[in-house]
């Protein structure tokens, strides 16, 4: 992979993407060893630019880059939601002197990895913007359900809840599409727009399409603010894994995934999280191998 | 002025472009009829080119005052020019808004200081924010031509109704930019699956339709005369072609070229020169709006006009303006695109960018024909013109033209006494 760049999965080409899986298994088998270290990016430098909070997705990008050996600088940026993109354009070029090798970018605006992309030298990896893309999370949870299904061609995965908003079930359909997975997706009418996949409004009808996985999306606030659907206890009644439905699923061995952090008493109740077959914190501790792979494949361009 | 445009071919409103020589004296057509060049005139060699009537565009946002680095009055004058357009009816979102006489008087003295006329239109409500009347009488008076708030429609069809029965009194005519201001978000591009790929909130074609509804019905209520701006969707016509087929509306539609070029999915990675609003929708809508072009469904083709700075355009794909320039690129685009490939003829583009425009104001209507005023183009179908931003006369380069080359070069602008263009 001789890219410069990692912003999005739509343009990945089929071998591309299972590169990056094959080779982010050495890095997972480094994990259970003592020294959990390679000399990779030894002397690089790797700098964290997220515009949007996010603890999760930035420590495991912090631990991926210092696994490879990598410097790792934390930009201080403001979290503010009005952020404008002309201001992002002003911090990159006051960067341009730090002489970072790769940038790790996370934006509420949809395209500003792109844009960044195009301003400098350095490879820009996409941590997420807007309701786009987050590639490394679509690597990361093809790997995971990789693991349990090493023949992932004609496996069935639905996505579950808010799609319309979602980076994450953009980039993880595309992933399992192009790696022969059958997606669907499942949720409330005003929240599942009509896309190319089959789309599901009632948990029961998903559930006899007789999916593998249920990979449930993290269900904001602010969307039942918005009147997008009438309340959480609702939403869980009608659209969340009750202890009722983990039942049918175990019954019927189907894993669970989940992008986290989860919303307990929403899209699932707590017994998922001990379930045998939710694979979230495998998610979790293959989300640094997927990235440590992101970093190791690209092609910084500088002089 | 002695001048003798030969061995052409003059295009018309309702017929193919004939051969005929065109001899114009101090601004004057005195014949059009294929003669000898009379003695002492200056002989234009127009072998295989087109003279048509100047071009008038009814729908331009020129950015004085208040953002002339985007444009000033006479840059979007000289813009047009170079487009071989006569003749423009500015919108009313300045800065401030066209909402006052004095506005109107202002922004018409500029106006004279160009060299085609330039005509206004001015806010239904006033600063176009849709809570108060705007003084229309008092409009009327300064010379205003069309009443809108294009930009945005009127939110309140309270309000709207009453601005309507109000200005009946004084033969407003009213325009619409028609979308339902709830139901279309934040205004980005439309709803579809490119929406959905770029992962941005789109704004659906029912927003344009429900609005255009609405407005068409308060219109019929009260017996205004309505026309519907830059109408980008397939039903949105179809709207339009009821209401007047089927109940007899008054009321008139207009298309960009735009809009019967470019579909969402030419926006490809984030190209903010295909973001505008109304936003592109998709092929068969582009296919639709021509139908409804050829089928005389849309009174007239305006660009929309929207000049922005490069700066600008090159913010993150949601907080780039909406808008593209339009008029250095209009008439040479709807060559290549539909003239030159048989989609429809000169005929077609007099009409629909020459008469019926004009007719729409009540202005004189420019025509090719022995004692007239002169106010004529010439086109050369065969000449490439390339939109380089040198080229074009308009202070932005907005326009996914930019640098492209298209087929068709307008050769020489006449107006009155003057040249105003020769290339
Ligand atoms: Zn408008």
């Amino acid at each position: 992979m001789a890219r410069k760049d990692f912003l999005d999965i739509v343009s990945l080409e089929r071998s591309e993407i299972i590169q990056l899986l094959d080779q982010a298994e050495p890095f997972k088998d480094l994990f259970t060893r003592s020294v959990k270290k390679v000399p990779a990016l030894k002397g690089k430098t790797v700098l964290m630019l997220f515009y949007e909070a996010s603890t999760r997705t930035l420590s495991s990008f912090e631990v991926a880059a210092k696994r490879l050996s990598a410097d790792v600088t934390i930009f201080d940026v403001p979290h503010s939601s009005v952020t404008k993109g002309e201001s992002v354009r002003d911090t990159i070029d006051t960067l341009q002197a730090m002489r970072a090798d790769y940038i790790v970018v996370r934006h509420r605006l949809s395209g500003q990895p792109a844009a960044i992309a195009r301003q400098t030298n350095a490879s820009v990896i996409n941590a997420g913007d807007g309701a786009h893309a987050h590639p490394t999370q679509a690597l990361l949870d093809a790997f995971t359900l990789r693991e349990v299904y090493p023949e992932m061609e004609g496996r069935k995965v639905l996505i579950m809840g808010d799609v319309l908003h979602s980076r994450v079930a953009r980039s993880t359909s595309t992933i399992l599409t192009k790696l022969g997975v059958e997606v669907a997706f499942c949720g409330p009418g005003s929240l599942v727009p009509q896309t190319r996949f089959r789309r599901f409004t009632n948990y029961d009808e998903a559930l006899r399409w007789g999916p593998d996985a249920v990979y449930l999306l993290r269900v904001q606030k602010e969307r039942q603010e918005a009147s997008f659907y009438p309340s959480d206890r609702e939403y869980h009644a009608v659209f969340g894994i009750t202890e009722e439905r983990l039942k049918r699923l175990s019954d019927e061995g189907v894993y669970v995934m989940h992008p986290g952090p989860v919303n307990r008493g929403v899209e699932l109740c707590d017994g998922v999280l001990d379930y045998e077959r939710c694979l979230i914190s495998q998610q979790v501790e293959n989300g640094i191998a997927a990235r440590m792979s992101v970093l190791y494949g690209l092609k910084p361009q500088l002089s | 002025m002695n001048l003798f445009l030969q061995g052409g071919k003059v295009a018309t409103e309702d017929a193919a472009p004939h051969r005929a020589d065109v001899w114009i004296v101090d601004g004057t057509i005195q014949s059009v009829a294929v003669m000898d060049a009379p003695a002492g005139a200056r002989v234009i060699d127009c072998t295989d080119q087109v003279i048509m009537p100047g071009m008038f565009d009814a729908h331009v946002h020129f950015r004085e005052p208040g953002q002339e680095h985007k444009e000033t009055i006479y840059d979007g004058a000289e813009s047009a020019i170079n487009g071989g357009i006569t003749g423009v009816v500015m919108m009313p979102n300045t800065a401030p808004s066209i909402d006052s006489p004095a506005m109107v008087q202002r922004v018409l003295e500029l106006g004279k200081k160009c060299r085609i006329p330039v005509h206004t239109s001015a806010c239904i409500t006033v600063d176009r924010a849709g809570h108060e009347m705007a003084p229309i009488a008092g409009l009327k008076e300064a010379g205003i031509l069309m009443l809108t708030d294009d930009g945005d429609a009127v939110p309140n069809a309270a309000l709207l109704r009453r601005a309507m029965e109000y200005g009946r009194e004084f033969g407003m005519f009213f325009a619409s930019h028609c979308e339902d201001p709830q139901l279309c978000g934040p205004r980005a591009l439309n709803e579809g699956p490119v929406s959905y790929r770029l992962g941005i909130q789109g704004t659906p074609a029912l927003a344009e339709e429900i609005c255009m509804d609405r407005d068409i019905r308060l219109a019929h209520a009260t017996g205004a005369r309505l026309h519907i701006q830059h109408v980008s969707s397939a039903i949105g016509m179809e709207t339009i072609r009821w209401w007047r087929d089927e109940r007899g509306a008054q009321v008139s539609g207009e298309v960009s070229p735009h809009h019967l070029m470019f579909a969402d999915e030419d926006i490809g990675d984030y190209d903010t020169h295909y973001k505008m609003n109304p936003p592109l929708r998709t092929r068969e809508d582009n296919a639709a709006l021509l139908q409804g072009l050829k089928d005389g469904v849309f009174r007239i083709i305006a660009t929309d006009h929207a000049p922005h700075t490069e700066f600008e355009k090159s913010q993150a794909f949601v907080e780039a303006p909406n808008g593209i320039s339009g008029l250095d690129t209009a008439l040479v685009s709807l060559h290549d695109r539909f003239i030159a490939k048989g989609e429809f003829g000169w005929d077609l583009l007099v009409k629909r960018y020459s008469a019926e425009p004009r007719r729409m104001m009540e202005l004189e209507v420019a025509e090719v024909a022995e004692g007239k005023p002169a106010d004529l183009l010439v086109f050369d179908p065969k000449k490439e013109t390339t939109f380089t931003k040198d080229f074009m006369k308009s202070k932005s380069s907005n326009t996914p033209f930019l640098d492209k080359t298209l087929k068709g070069s307008v050769e020489m602008v006449v107006l009155g006494k003057e040249i105003l263009l020769e290339r």
